[in-house]
């Protein structure tokens, strides 16, 4: 076994080009689902791992917190340098364990607090909110699911370009988008090798929306100036971003992409047999 | 008193339009400043709560009318001011909203700006032509 036992923590370094690939040749919506699933066990198999070598780990520790039976001499003898590894991963797994544990808190919270507020008003699918602040999101609640929008939004927006809105926020509800981020979160916070899936997932999943907004609206067009509208009018807060690494933003890649012909294997284009 | 600026304390902001808001909601009839200023847990000058007053008004939360020589207020009807207000609380509690919310809109390094404006141009172009 060796350092193989190690792979899983490694294995995630493969994230970075696949998620690269798969952004660049897959449909959004195929994309979104081999993405987050690819997330989903790279970060199991890797904190099983860590929990693994926590043991060993522990075993050692005067007074062994956890039963003696599950720490095997076997599994020892197979990790290499298994005194500093397994102490090593004590805290590491602490730290993936109270990361995830934040990340769910914090999710949650949002959600409730942001349906709290607008509990309120009228029972209606969209929530228009009056503020100066130019803001658009999707609160998902089952079937009590809500698109909250602010009317300084809506003002830059012509009729097309509001419904392409709507549109691209009800498709993130429908296709329960929020799964997939929290995923791709959590499996980030288990191992930091998946941070570029986390980043992978959320680019592609607005790629899922801007389609199917596109779709249903009938103009790529539309969805295209809604967005970029959208991004330019609330300029308010530029992103920290290194001059390095000023390749071009999501943003305008996927405006280049709804100015682009659709992608292949487009939603209500069933492949026909060759 | 020196004028707080504003921007940094936006989030103090937020919280005392809703402390107002629920203070002016405990009135069955329009009140005065004076009146809301005696209820409000937290001390602050007559000056304060009517900046709080009139940004509420701005955003429609509030409304006055003329009473002899000041303004008597009252939380508006419709609900829509006070749930923008929360939401605004909520939002700007979170540094990273982008990590819970799916959000329509995106910061915008100077170069995307650019290069978008150029593309929109160019859609518009040819849509034109």
């Amino acid at each position: 076994m060796g350092v193989f036992v190690l792979l899983p923590l490694v294995l995630p370094l493969t994230a970075w080009p696949i998620a690269h690939l798969a952004t660049q040749h897959l449909h959004p919506r195929t994309a979104t689902g081999l993405l987050s699933a690819m997330a989903a066990v790279m970060a199991v198999c890797s904190t099983l791992c860590l929990g693994l070598l926590m043991v060993v780990g522990t075993a050692q520790l005067p007074g062994n917190p956890l039963p003696d039976g599950w720490s095997d001499p076997e599994v020892r003898e197979s990790v290499p340098h298994d005194e500093i590894v397994g102490k090593a991963a004590i805290p590491v797994l602490l730290t993936v364990v109270m990361g995830c544990g934040r990340t769910l808190w914090r999710h949650c919270r949002v959600r409730r607090q942001a349906h709290a507020a607008v509990a309120g008003l009228r029972d209606t699918s969209v929530a228009i909110l009056p503020d100066d602040e130019p803001y658009a999101y999707a609160l998902p609640a089952g079937p009590r699911d809500r698109i909250v929008v602010t009317t300084a939004l809506l003002a830059c927006l012509n009729s097309p370009e509001r419904r392409a809105l709507f549109a691209h926020e009800r498709s993130h509800l429908t296709a329960r988008h929020h799964r997939h981020l929290l995923i791709a979160q959590l499996a980030a916070h288990a191992n930091p090798f998946l941070l570029p899936l986390r980043t992978a997932v959320s680019y592609v999943t607005e790629r899922w929306a801007d389609e199917e907004a596109a779709r249903s609206v009938g103009s790529r067009r539309a969805v295209a100036r809604a967005i970029g509208k959208a991004a330019l009018v609330s300029r308010t807060t530029p992103a920290p971003m290194l001059a390095a690494l000023a390749a071009p933003g999501p943003l305008p890649r996927r405006v280049a992409a709804l100015l682009a012909p659709p992608p292949r294997h487009a939603p209500g284009h069933r492949s026909s047999p060759p | 008193m020196a004028r707080p600026d504003p921007r940094p304390q936006r989030r103090a902001q937020g919280e005392l339009e809703t402390q107002v808001l629920t203070v002016l909601r405990t009135a069955d009839v329009p009140v005065t400043a004076a009146w809301v200023q005696e209820r409000l847990d937290a001390e602050l000058a007559y000056t304060t709560v009517m900046t709080v007053l009139s940004r509420l008004l701005e955003k429609q939360a509030v409304t006055r009318v003329r009473q002899g020589r000041s303004f008597a207020w009252s939380p508006a009807a419709d609900e829509a001011g006070l749930a923008a207000l929360k939401m605004r609380k909520v939002l700007d509690r979170e540094q990273d909203r982008r990590a819970v919310l799916a959000s329509f809109i995106t910061s915008l390094p100077e170069d995307d700006e650019r290069l978008l404006r150029d593309l929109l141009d160019q859609a518009a172009d040819e849509s034109a032509g």
